[in-house]
């Protein structure tokens, strides 16, 4: 086994190196590629180096490099993995470009859904889906008699009738480590509470009603949660459920996969996906909308361009999707739904439907503002609205310092 | 030593550390009283993102920046701010506030306020730990049969050795969640005991892998200063019946002081720069320090903004933080250097 | 303390090796359980029970582990291994190699170690063991579970050799120029009573205490950005210094020297002013004076200066994670990639061994110069 697999090591290794195995042309022009590192681009980055003469670079900081780098001229990197969040940067500073002509060119394949256009022009081209949707323990609900909550006082019944009934300490997990994760936390629960981020003269609104309500509802999850719940990643959430120590999360769906995966999950099989709850009667449901996908950088040469838009439609197509069919939400044809998707249809598909995250500078200041005052509302060191407050303020001096407030 | 000469011994140095250090150092120093910003314009975008099956598309008013027509950069403006940046920082108001209530409290809500405090008293608080516990192992290894000494210099050295980031990880899994030490201890209270919940024990955390990182580092030199310990003067001690503290007290400390006093200094500077520590116990929610504060100033969000001004303020207010704490340590290299010439 | 006069009493003595014994247990035992971890499959690595991680139930369940036969069979072999390193290695080497050499000697041979070391129980060990489990009925069945999986996928399949070999450019080039150009400057300023060398000191340590992440984030927009910013100067063959391990070098160099001359220069100042004078009088230039008479007895000073400067190199994650790509990413930013966002439990049980085999030099190394770290202390390289 061990030479079996010092073998395939050995072969994956030589990307970077001539092997076009499945590509359709052999891609003579250097190609680099800027991406976030899970599986989802682990498998796209692969199947594009089939091509030849492509190099990827996986890297979770990417954010740090990529506006930088594009910027560069020559641009550092031709292909850029985005996602609706990371794409501001790039639009704003025009340093990406409009990929209509190639599109009409090579993109006979690519679904009109997978098209994301601003103004018109088509800047990037989505291959995924990823949202935060219920995950619960289908045998703890049905041994208990309880229904799947569609709520967020659903989830809070059902979480203490769990407690009451010592199945788990904590029923509920939750991606509240602070910082980026307990801020997007926040957003999904406000946006499920109706707010709306921002006034039209850019000013922030979080703190209002909605935003009380909030920050009420996390305050009356975390009673069920592991009380280390502010160090609590989407990794640790997807381990505790692993492990079989919570029953329910609001979790991203790109984790679905992992709670059937045999060698790390000890609750094979028993993990349901479900809507995100609504948070309030008749509202969307407490989440976000997300997508990934991929954009080429314009100060490149024409002919760079050409290969790079090449490689990307052979790394999204659907042999790749056949090969990871659960590695994610595609929306590349040939994929086919899963239970594991059933989520992720549910929630999209709700009316009214959940909001995509909004892709602005104002919205990346805010997040930062609101990750970092959160804590001290769950630590006990200040009230709602006095949180509230704080993050009006962090957001107001970072808006001011970056030119979005006067 | 001639000046030429000098120069010519200390130049490539000094040049490296001019090109790396000190011109990002003036770079900062003059960021820190200004505020660079795009030129904003709004317009109106309809932006068009999949839904699972279909696209929904909204219009809207976006502020964007300015691209310009030549350059095909940004548009940006350079303004001269003066102090607001260490104003947005400091928020003395707010300060003044909490002291003229009472409510002191208050203060260590603000970020920069608490990162100070947590900084000043890890550094202080584990400076006499980590100087005890290095000079406790040195004496005890001084004490160890010969043949022993090898082996446990290398057991003793393995937590300076390795990355930190990879020591404060090796640590936080023995407690985090159910971790291995945890649960022990919870069998043997009964009580229920998560670690990460609470600031006080993330701290105490924090100190012990402090001391555990750095004491070996103490060891080492102090081990090295006791191979040179006046044998004589020792003997003589005992003649005059000094007993085994005394000894300790009248001769060895003395003889180690120079050493103490290294020690101290690089100490002090590297545990003020606290930021490994923080990332690896993922303990921004309950205490942060002064680099990390600077560092999260500087991580771009999902838009890419970085407070760049912010960030040089309080990389500026790091420095002289530092320098006030190294005065008293260096005015004994002063007298050194005017001793010696 | 050999005089009659210092003898210790026992309840002394037994409260020191007590207390050594307590610390050495203290500054191994996080090391020793991230390696047991990194030897199971991921449920047994994080079970709550230290029983479960040392035994590995899931991990023997799957075939995988240790029977009696290999502990016993293998236990021996590793004792032997370990106690050959620490007495005949030091002969072996001391005997072929020059006295001049003998840093090099050292290196050398203890990378040959290494591999062999590697080989040995990773290659050799194993298959032979398991043809005899095979035929000893119950005593080859698995008791301990073990997997070596894990370093296979790190190695292997994330051709982790890659970021190994690219950890040793980037430390091998910090280490040689910033002893290069420390031992200079420490040496001007130890032989200079000047105050500009007073005042240069005291700015190396001011430079020093500077925030890193501060200067890394100044570097990148230029890293970034130097092939477009220096081509009126050079022309075309101007270089993105983005990516490529000399400028980190160079940058890692410049952080690190105010440390070593420091170091080096107290380590200077112990060395007798009579000795370059002489060499002064008999009509040496400084250079001249230098390059004969102080090289030759600078090197515990300069090898113990040099293991710090490694450490840095080796250890640092700041610059290298911000300012490499991936094709040149060293190890331990390599390792940080494993705790993304998005990761598996599988994936952290990967960064362990990752984590392990990077800390595996850093053991190396110091058994290697664990003495002359301690006599270039004791020789004057510190004195405050």
């Amino acid at each position: 086994m061990a030479l079996k697999q010092l073998a395939l090591g050995g072969a994956i290794s030589l990307i970077g190196s001539a092997v076009f195995a499945d590509c359709a042309f052999e891609n003579d022009v250097p190609v680099k590629s800027l991406s976030a590192g899970f599986e989802a681009w682990k498998a796209v980055t692969d199947a594009m180096s089939e091509c030849g003469n492509f190099s990827a670079e996986l890297d979770q900081e990417f954010r740090k490099k990529q506006p930088a780098a594009f910027d560069a001229n020559p641009s550092l990197y031709q292909i850029g993995g985005v996602s609706n969040g990371t794409i501001t940067p790039l639009l704003n500073a025009g340093t990406i470009r409009p990929l209509d002509d190639l599109v009409e060119k090579y993109g006979q394949n690519l679904a009109p859904n997978q098209l994301i256009k601003v103004d018109g022009k088509t800047m990037a081209v989505a291959m995924m889906v990823n949202t935060q949707h219920l995950m619960y323990r289908d045998d703890i609900l049905s041994d208990l008699g309880l229904d799947v909550p569609t709520t967020y006082d659903d989830v809070l019944a059902a979480a203490k009738a769990i407690k009451d009934a010592g199945v788990v300490d904590y029923p509920v997990g939750a991606t509240m480590k602070s910082g980026w994760n307990i801020a997007q936390d926040f957003n999904n629960m406000f946006a499920g509470y109706g707010g709306q981020f921002f006034n039209a003269d850019n000013t922030t609104t979080v703190n209002s009603e909605a935003g009380v309500k909030a920050l009420e509802m996390m305050k009356a999850l975390t009673e069920y949660m592991d009380p280390e719940y502010l160090v609590s990643d989407s990794t640790y959430v997807q381990q505790q459920f692993q492990q079989g120590k919570i029953a329910m999360a609001n979790l991203w769906s790109s984790r679905a996969a992992a709670m059937d995966d045999v060698a790390e999950s000890q609750v094979v099989g028993k993990v349901k996906m479900a809507a995100a709850p609504t948070a309030m009667e008749g509202g969307a449901p407490a989440t976000t909308m997300w997508w990934d996908g991929i954009v080429i950088a314009s100060n490149i040469g024409d002919d760079a361009a050409d290969a790079a838009f090449r490689v990307v439609m052979e790394g999204l197509d659907s042999d790749m999707v056949t090969e990871n069919n659960d590695e994610a939400i595609w929306l590349i044809a040939g994929y086919k739904p899963t239970d594991l998707a059933a989520g992720v249809v549910a929630t999209a598909t709700a009316t009214p439907a959940p909001p995509a995250y909004p892709s602005t500078t104002q919205m990346g200041l805010l997040h930062t503002a609101v990750g970092n005052e959160l804590p001290a509302f769950f630590t006990g060191e200040r009230s709602a609205e006095a949180t509230l407050a704080a993050v009006t303020d962090a957001y107001t001096t970072a808006a001011k310092e970056a030119g979005i407030l006067p | 030593m001639k000046f030429r000469t000098l120069v010519a011994f200390v130049g490539p140095s000094v040049f490296m550390m001019l090109l790396f250090i000190a011109a990002p150092l003036v770079s900062v120093l003059m960021q820190s009283f200004q505020v660079t910003q795009p030129v904003m314009q709004q317009i109106e975008v309809e932006t068009c993102t999949p839904g699972f099956l279909t696209q929904t598309c909204i219009t809207e008013t976006k502020t964007v920046p300015l691209i310009d027509e030549e350059t095909g950069k940004t548009q940006t403006t350079t303004t001269w701010v003066g102090l607001q940046s260490y104003r947005n920082l400091l928020q003395m108001p707010r300060v003044w506030d909490a002291i003229s209530t009472g409510q002191w409290g208050n203060i260590l809500q603000i970020d920069f306020w608490k990162a100070l405090r947590f900084t000043l008293v890890f550094t202080l608080l584990t400076l006499p730990m980590v100087i005890g516990v290095g000079l406790a192992i040195a004496l005890a290894v001084n004490n160890a049969v010969r043949s022993l000494r090898g082996p446990v210099i290398f057991i003793s050295l393995l937590p300076f050795i390795i990355t930190p980031v990879i020591g404060s990880l090796a640590i936080y899994w023995l407690f985090v969640g159910d971790g291995i030490i945890t649960s022990l201890i919870e069998r043997w209270t009964g009580n229920d005991i998560a670690m990460f919940a609470q600031a006080w024990t993330i701290e105490l955390l924090m100190y012990v892998y402090q001391v555990w990182h750095v004491a070996p580092f103490a060891f080492v030199i102090f081990y090295a200063g006791l191979q040179t310990v006046n044998m004589d003067t020792l003997e003589s001690a005992v003649i005059d019946g000094a007993n085994r503290w005394e000894r300790l007290r009248h001769v060895i400390i003395p003889h180690l002081m120079p050493l103490i006093i290294f020690i101290a200094l690089i100490h002090l500077m590297d545990t003020y720069r606290a930021f490994e520590v923080i990332v690896g116990f993922r303990s921004q929610a309950h205490v942060i320090s002064l680099q990390w504060l600077t560092y999260d100033f500087l991580t771009p969000d999902d838009a890419g903004n970085r407070a760049i001004s912010r960030a040089s303020a309080s990389a500026m207010l790091t420095m002289i933080g530092i320098v006030v704490l190294l005065i008293l340590p260096l005015r004994r290299t002063w007298r050194d250097h005017k001793g010696t010439t | 303390m050999s005089s009659k006069a210092l003898a210790q009493p026992l309840a002394l003595r037994v409260a020191s090796g007590g207390f050594l014994a307590f610390w050495c247990f203290l500054a191994a035992f996080p090391i020793f359980w991230i390696t047991v971890m990194s030897f199971k499959s991921p449920r047994d690595a994080f079970a709550a029970n230290p029983a479960d991680v040392i035994f590995g139930p899931v991990t023997r369940a799957s075939g995988q582990g240790l029977s009696a036969l290999d502990i016993v069979l293998g236990g021996t072999a590793l004792i032997f291994a370990l106690r050959w390193a620490f007495s005949a290695l030091p002969k072996l080497i001391a005997k072929w190699t020059p006295p001049a050499w003998i840093v090099l000697g050292w290196l050398v041979g203890a990378a040959v170690y290494a591999l062999a070391f590697v080989l040995a129980f990773v290659g050799i060990l194993p298959v032979l063991l398991g043809a005899i489990n095979g035929i000893a009925g119950p005593l080859g069945v698995p008791l301990i579970g073990l997997t070596t999986e894990h370093y296979i996928a790190v190695w292997a399949e994330n051709a982790f050799y890659r970021n190994f070999i690219n950890s040793m450019i980037v430390t091998a080039g910090v280490v040689t120029v910033s002893l290069t150009v420390g031992t200079l400057a420490g040496y001007g300023l130890a032989r200079s009573g000047s105050n500009l060398a007073f005042w240069l000191l005291i700015l190396a340590l001011i430079f020093r205490a500077l925030p890193h992440s501060v200067l890394v984030a100044g570097y990148l927009p230029w890293f970034i950005n130097s092939a477009e910013i220096l081509r009126p100067i050079f022309g075309e063959i101007s270089p993105t210094l983005y990516g490529q391990p000399w400028a980190v070098i160079a940058v890692l160099v410049a952080i690190n020297q105010p440390f070593t001359i420091w170091m080096l220069r107290s380590f200077f100042q112990n060395i007798p002013t009579e000795l370059d004078e002489a060499a002064r009088v008999d009509g040496c230039s400084h250079f001249q004076a230098f390059r004969r008479v102080i090289m030759p007895v600078m090197w515990p000073g300069v090898i113990t200066t040099g293991l710090f400067s490694f450490l840095l190199g080796y250890n640092d994650f700041l610059v290298t994670s911000l300012l490499l790509d991936a094709q040149n990413q060293t190890m331990v930013p390599a390792i940080a990639g494993y705790f993304n966002r998005e990761t598996t439990t599988t994936d952290q049980v990967e960064a362990v061994a990752a984590a392990v085999s990077i800390t595996a030099p850093l053991f190396l190394l110091v058994m290697v110069f664990q003495r002359q770290i301690v006599s270039g202390l004791t020789a004057g390289a510190v004195k405050g």
